[in-house]
Formats: C-alpha cells, structure tokens, sequence
C-alpha cells in the first residue's frame, strides 16, 4: 500500500476533483469516520470524500487507483462488523451525500436509487403509492441501500420476504480500476443465459467495487397488519412456541425475542413500551396479509401461545398500538447504552430447532466470562444477537467480551450454524473466519475478489483472513487466545494491551 | 459415479473438457460438444439431510426434483420453485426463474453447497441455515451456470411449509386484452398467486394459469372474485415449441408493462409464455423472425436470448452490459482456468 508521502499531491487533487468542501482531512473532521458501530476496531481514514454522482466516484477511484491508494466505501457507519472502517491509511469514499431516489415505479415495482438513500426513507417515500421497502434492518432510519447491498442485511421482516439480496435487481458499479459496470437489470438479477454476477456482489461487503446506483423490488403493502406480543416465563417456552409457529407451518412477517435483561433495559429507558418486566422472555409476532387469513393465523397462534403457557399476549391492529409493541424491539440496542458504556452485538445463526439449546448455553458462556449478556434475537431464523455490555477503557473486561463472543461463536458452529447471519466478517470476525471455512474454500472466495478487485485497493483487509493483516486486526487472536488461556487455568485473568 | 471421492479422483486424474450432466432433461438447451466427457451426477443422489423443523434440506445433486418432492411432501414441505430434473441440473439451468414476482426462484433458495473445481480441490461456499452473510456467496454462482463454473456435488436449500390449501387453474381461449387485464388484476392482490403464467397457444388464444396457495378462505376468495377455473397442476411450464422444425425458442426477462410491446415484437400468433416472475418463451417460426424481434426488444426493455436452436445461433440475445459481460468470463477464468468445464 502507498504510504502519504508516495502521494503527497492525493489531498489538493482529490479537491480539485471535487471542491475542498467534499474532501476532509483534517485530524479534528475525521474522528466521525474512524470506526462504525463495532467500536472496538478504530482506525483513522486518511481522508474521506463525499461524492455525489457515479461520475464523480469514477473520477475519485480512478485517482486512488493511480495513485495506489486504498480506499473503502461508506454508507451510514452503521455496520457492526468493522466493514467500513478505513484499515491502512486508506481513504473513505461516504455516500452520504448520494441520496437521491431516481426512479419509481408503482406498476412493475421497483425503485432506482443512489447508495446513500437511507433505508427507511425509500418505503417513506413510496408509501403513498401503498407500496414499501422489505428488507428492515433494526437500523433502517439511519442505515443506507448502499451499506445494506454490501453487508446483504436482514431485518425482522426477513423472515417472511428474504434479505436484501432477494430484494436487489440490478446495480450500477464502480469498480476498483474505475471501470463502471451494471449489473442485473430492472427485469431481474440474472439473466436466462447469464450467471448471478449480482447475487455474488451482494454481501461483498464493499471489498468489490462501489455501488452507485442500485434497483430494487418495492412490496405492496398488506392489506392488514398484526403485531401480537406473548410474555413467558422461561426463554424456552418462548423458543418452543416459535418453533411450534414455523412447524405449523405459519408464516409470520417477523418472530422476534427479547430476553428477560433486555425488557428491563427497555422498560427503563426512553423505549419503554410496556413490556412486562418479570417476564422472562416476550415474543414478538407480526402478521400480515388479506384480512380473513390474519384472523385465523392469529388465532391458530394466541393457541400455540397458551398451549405453551405464556404468561399474557397483547395484540395490536391500530397502528399506534403496534407502534408501541415494536418500540422497545427497535430500540433495544440503544436501551443497553444503559448498561455500560460500550455494547458488543454479536451475530451468530443456529438451525432454528437449536434455538433453545443455543441460549441455554449461551447463558453459561456469559456465566462463566463475566460478562453482562443479553439476548434479543430474529427467532424465526435462528439469528441470534447476544449482546455484550462492556466498559471499553477496561482492557480486561474487554478481552473477556471478545473471548465470550468467540465461544459463542463456536457454539453456533457446533450446533450446524453460521458465524454470521447479517452483519459480515468486517474485521470483526477475521479471525473466527476459519471456525466456518477451510482455507481451500477461502482460496476460492480470494479467486472471486480478484476478478473485481485484483490489487486489493477496495476495502483491503476484510472479509478474508490475510497474512499480512493490519495491526488493529491481529491483535484480535492474542486478546483471545490470553483470556482463553488464562480462564483453562484457575487464575485471575490478566489485563492485555 | 456415486461417491464424492470417485468424482474428485477423476476430475484430478484430468480428463480434458468435461460436461457435467444430470437427468439430461435440459441437454437440448445446451451447446452440442462432442469431444467432452460427460461427466453423469444422477447417481450421486442421496438426501444427506432433511431437517424438517429447520425447513432445510442438503441433497446430493442428482437427486431427482421427484423424489424430493416425495421426501418433502411426507413432512407438509416443499421446495417451492418449478423445474424438474435432478437437483443439480435444475439449479445449474434455473429454466423458469420465480414463478411470480416476489416468489422464491432457485437463487432464492440456494443456502450453500459443496462443489469441486475443476482441478478435483473441494471448496464449499454459504452454510445449512437459512441465514449466513459469512464469506463471499459463490454459490450463487452456480444458479445458471449450467455447470461451467465448478461441478457443485451437495445444494444445502431452504425450504417452505406446503400451503394448507392450494388451487391451480387456467382461464383459456381468451383475448389478449382479457389476459392481460386479469394478469394485472391478479397481481394486485394483497396475496397474488404464487404461480402465475401467461400464454399464448398455437391457435392464437390467451390463457392464464397458475396456483393460488394459503388460507382456503384466501383461496376460495381470490378463485370467485377472479372467476378462475380449477384445473390440474400443468404438466409443463415451457412453450410448446414443434419438433423437428425450423422453429427456434427465444427466452428472456420481461416486466409485466412491457407485455404489450414484447407480444408486438413477436410474430403474431407465435407460441408464447410469461411467468410472474419475469421470464418468457416464445416459439418463434425461424431465424430471421428472432432476429427482427431481437431487434427491437431492447427498445421495451426486454432482454432475450436464443435457447434452443442450431449450435451458431444458440446464445444470440439481445446485447448484455460489456463490464458485466467481462467480469463472468473473469469469474469463468478465475474458477475454471483451463476451460475444462463445458
Ligand atoms: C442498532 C443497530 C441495529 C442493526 N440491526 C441490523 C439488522 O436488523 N439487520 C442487519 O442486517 N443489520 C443490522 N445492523 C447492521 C447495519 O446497520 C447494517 O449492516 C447496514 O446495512 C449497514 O449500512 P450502512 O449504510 O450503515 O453501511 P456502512 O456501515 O457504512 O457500511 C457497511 C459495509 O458496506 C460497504 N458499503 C457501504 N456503502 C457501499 C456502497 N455504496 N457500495 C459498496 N459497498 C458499500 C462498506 O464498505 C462496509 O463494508 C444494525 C446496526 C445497528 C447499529
């Protein structure tokens, strides 16, 4: 990689590209881009760029890759795997300012949009036309189309209407060289005698190339919608009771579970939705679709519910109500700044007939680290997001975390599973990379990147573990393999650096 | 050959240009090459796994679409996408893409697999569950590839629950318009059909087909306001091309509003077929008739490509994006640097 002073001129001529108000440099102005929400992994970007249309980041990528410069594409900064966090001195290219919707369309269902559209934003803006946006990341008021393409993210709708992938026609990209190409078209991803270029871009997490324009499928909207809440008192009940919904073969628009730790954290903060505090697990469920059916879906489950002796079940068609049951879901996340200061989400999948035994488990992980876990999870697809609440200035405590979230990763493998269901490898994740895929299958994926990103100058160190991995990264497998090390042995663990 | 080992140790001991094939079903769609070894999966057919709580499923690939369909239907699941075949061969072609717009296709389903370079070296690509973002998704590669790319042994698929009730009907011999109108009609509802087909047969007249799943309340509801007549489930979903003539089959995407001008590209009363989820056939009298519907399909929006015709003509379609276009011979090279795979 060039270091600053093989291209000394890169900051005046990226401003003559695009004016000095869209090229940041200063020391001050970058700490907003030096991490995402994985906030253990920071690393300040060189410099960071706000294009506005394809042309221009054409004109910035051509620059960098002159110049051999790395660079790393950024929507909101919301991810939580460390994906946009610039590794290397490179430069981030934000999408922020590309936000515009292109293109709508009400009778084929689609809409073209730049990156930077946020995700919530695209279903407000077709909502008059009783259409909407599926995939639904708990992020969606912030997080952008861009950043949701890259990562391939899920939502508590996806259990029901698929991850972005299922939901992304076609693309516009920028490639590492510079080269635009599009991908897909508004009449699908592939074409009949083509094969699924797109499908393999999406979930990239922008190691391929920069999106900057991207279609997408639009759902009409349902023409009733009901949200039903069951409390529990034991975390299996509430996990027997999803896995007896989907062997009913019932299809809810989300199944979504928040543990007993999670509700009292809600209930305490500003996402305070009623929910009852000595439950020890509420299940959320969403039904949607024509009138007749989500009556008799929602009493077939207000059966599975009792027969499963939930402590009480609300149920809410008005909108407002709804609202209100899904407030503390969507907001769980920022409830647990309560907790402490610094959260780590962790993202792991088991087979959804594993869900009861994964937590069980999960629970004894966090016993026996000492960390302060909680768990609010999509459960109709087995992803589950234990969460870590942790003082991040305590290195000690933070490796105790790491060390929890790796075993809790292993736990997911063991139980037939995936070490991410939504938020990526990123950085994160570099080192539990192997827990899932042999190197033979990594020298394949490493093939791929290579055909759109042959000298590594998009997004380098992610996704794929590499032997000359940034520093950040592999002080990881030490933290861990000191905490692991030190807990075999009956002592206390030490602090690392 | 029926064990993975078997496969592997032939594909190493290099046995130059390979053609992977399974029930041979979509052979005819297929360039002819006469100097590649076929290399046959249909005896590579177990169902490794069937987890029925999970709604996922890892079948060797030639297992045929029948027998899984059997296994499934024992448990209340379905593999809800059309095509038969094996396994392998049905995700390798991906004939028909989604039945109906926003209904799962093979590239939908398709959670992982294990597969075989080339070179005879293993790789794997996604995972068994129904959700993984974990590493680059190469087998979504495979989905059309029509085994060009790697042999891929073991498809890990997610599956759905079967509708508790189901409806298939076609309302035949009528005009353009009618179809049109009630394809459009149907596509409004809250729960469209989860297949739906619209054809034009050899006399000339419209039809529109397809399957209403769910709720028998929803089913009976949508059937009469519809005025839809049951029928049995179709026993094919392709044109009705004739055989042994000059006719060639044109297939392609198209968005439900440029039905209109794609039936006007086409010569009248040309054997045709729309599936909701954007893909059609159409017969098509001879070369020249393709080539001036080609022509002008672009202009609505339409792409297309020739399916089945004489080897020279197979393949010529309507031009793709030429970045697109060099980024899959890359993968192709990338994957497969020999070109052992044909
Ligand atoms: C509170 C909270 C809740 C969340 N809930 C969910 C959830 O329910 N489901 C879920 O899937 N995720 C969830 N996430 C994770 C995150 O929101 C998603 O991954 C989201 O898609 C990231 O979008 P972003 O715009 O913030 O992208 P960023 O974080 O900026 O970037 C993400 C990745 O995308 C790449 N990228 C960004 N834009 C482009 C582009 N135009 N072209 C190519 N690559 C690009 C970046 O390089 C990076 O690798 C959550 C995060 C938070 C903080």
């Amino acid at each position: 990689m060039t270091s600053p002073a093989k291209s000394p001129n890169l900051e005046r001529d990226l401003a003559q590209l695009l004016g000095r108000d869209r090229v940041l440099c200063t020391r001050d102005a970058l700490l907003a881009w030096e991490c995402d929400g994985f906030t253990v992994h920071k690393s300040r970007p060189r410099a960071v760029v706000l294009p506005e249309s394809t042309a221009e980041v054409q004109a910035v990528i051509k620059l960098l890759h002159s110049a051999n410069v790395p660079f790393v594409p950024r929507g909101a900064g919301t991810c939580l795997s460390g994906g946009p966090t610039a590794s290397g001195n490179a430069v981030i290219i934000d999408c922020a300012r590309m936000r515009k919707v292109i293109k709508i369309s009400t009778e084929d269902l689609f809409a073209v949009v730049q990156p930077g559209v946020v995700n919530l934003n695209l279903t407000t803006e077709v909502t008059p036309y009783g259409l909407h946006y599926a995939p639904d990341p708990s992020s969606q008021s912030v997080c952008t189309i861009g950043g949701n393409l890259a990562e391939n993210s899920g939502g508590p709708h996806c259990f029901k209407y698929g991850m972005t992938t299922d939901h992304v026609l076609a693309a516009t990209i920028v490639l590492p060289d510079g080269e635009v190409v599009h991908l897909g078209s508004t009449t699908g991803p592939r074409t009949p005698h083509g094969i699924d270029v797109l499908g393999l871009f999406c979930g990239s997490e922008g190691t391929f190339g920069i999106a900057t324009e991207i279609t997408v499928r639009l759902c009409r909207n349902q023409q009733e919608v009901r949200t039903m809440l069951a409390s529990f008192d034991s975390m299996s009940a509430a996990c027997r009771s999803v896995g007896k919904i989907i062997s009913a073969g019932l299809v809810p628009a989300a199944l979504e579970i928040l543990d007993q730790a999670t509700i009292r954290a809600v209930e305490a903060s500003i996402y305070r939705a009623g929910y009852p505090e000595n439950a020890a697990a509420v299940l959320l469920v969403e039904l949607d679709g024509p009138h007749e059916v989500v009556v008799e879906d929602a009493a077939e489950i207000a059966t599975i519910f009792v027969a499963h002796d939930a402590l009480k079940v609300e149920e809410a068609t008005d909108p407002k109500e709804r609202k209100r049951l899904w407030k503390g879901r969507k907001g769980a996340f920022g409830a647990m700044g309560r907790i402490d200061t610094d959260l780590y989400v962790l993202d792991g999948v088991v087979p959804r007939t594993k869900l009861e035994e994964a937590l069980e488990k999960i629970t004894e992980i966090g016993q026996r680290h000492r960390v302060n876990l909680t768990n609010v999870f999509h459960a109709g697809d087995g992803n589950l997001h234990p969460n870590i609440s942790f003082d991040g200035r305590d290195k000690e405590a933070t490796a105790r975390t790491i060390a929890a979230g790796h075993e809790i990763l292993q736990l997911c493998m063991d139980l037939g599973g995936s070490i991410t269901g939504e938020h990526g490898i990123g950085t994160e994740k570099l080192d539990h990379v192997s827990m899932m895929f042999e190197p033979e299958d990594l020298e394949v994926m490493a093939r791929v990147r290579a055909v759109f990103n042959p000298d590594d100058l998009c997004n380098p160190g992610k996704v794929l573990p590499q032997r000359n991995a940034c520093a950040e990264v592999s002080k990881w497998p030490q933290m861990v393999a000191k905490v692991l090390d030190v807990e075999d042995t009956p002592q206390e663990p030490e602090s690392t650096s | 050959m029926n064990r993975f080992d078997d496969i592997a140790t032939w594909l190493r001991s290099s046995p130059g240009r390979v053609r992977v094939s399974g029930s041979g079903s979509r052979a005819h769609t297929l360039p002819k090459i006469t100097d590649a070894t076929p290399l046959h999966l249909s005896q590579y057919n177990r169902i490794e796994r069937l987890d029925a709580g999970d709604q996922t499923c890892t079948v060797e690939c030639g297992v045929p679409r029948a027998e899984l369909d059997a296994a499934l239907a024992e448990h209340e699941l379905e593999l809800p996408c059309l095509g038969g075949g094996t396994i392998g061969g049905l995700f390798a072609t991906d004939p028909f893409g989604p039945a109906a717009a926003g209904c799962p296709g093979p590239r939908n389903l398709l959670l992982g697999m294990e597969a075989l370079l080339a070179s005879g070296s293993a790789f794997k690509s996604g995972a068994r569950v129904v959700k993984s973002v974990a590493g680059f998704d190469v087998h979504k590669l495979f989905v059309g590839s029509t085994g060009r790319l790697f042999v891929a042994t073991k498809l890990h698929l997610r599956l759905k629950p079967r509708p508790r009730t189901e409806q298939w009907f076609a309302n035949r011999a009528l005009e353009r318009d009618q179809a049109l109108q009630l394809i459009h009609a149907l596509r409004q509802e809250a729960q469209p059909p989860t297949v739906l087909q619209l054809r034009r047969e050899r006399d000339g007249s419209f039809a529109v087909g397809g399957r209403v799943t769910g709720r028998s309340v929803h089913v009976t509801s949508i059937c009469k306001q519809h005025e839809l007549a049951a029928c049995e489930r179709p026993a094919s979903f392709h044109v009705a091309a004739a055989a042994n003539s000059s006719e060639e089959v044109l297939n392609g995407n198209a968005l439900p509003s440029a039905l209109p001008s794609l039936l006007s590209a086409l010569p009248e009363g040309a054997p045709f077929t729309w599936l909701g989820g954007g893909r059609f056939e159409a017969a098509m009298p001879h070369s020249q008739a393709t080539d001036a519907a080609l022509q002008q399909l672009p202009q609505a929006n339409v792409t297309g490509t020739v399916l089945i015709g004489t080897d020279a003509r197979r393949g010529v379609g309507t031009p793709m994006d030429p970045g697109e276009q060099r980024l899959a011979e890359g993968l192709k090279h990338a994957l497969d640097p020999d070109g052992t795979l044909v």
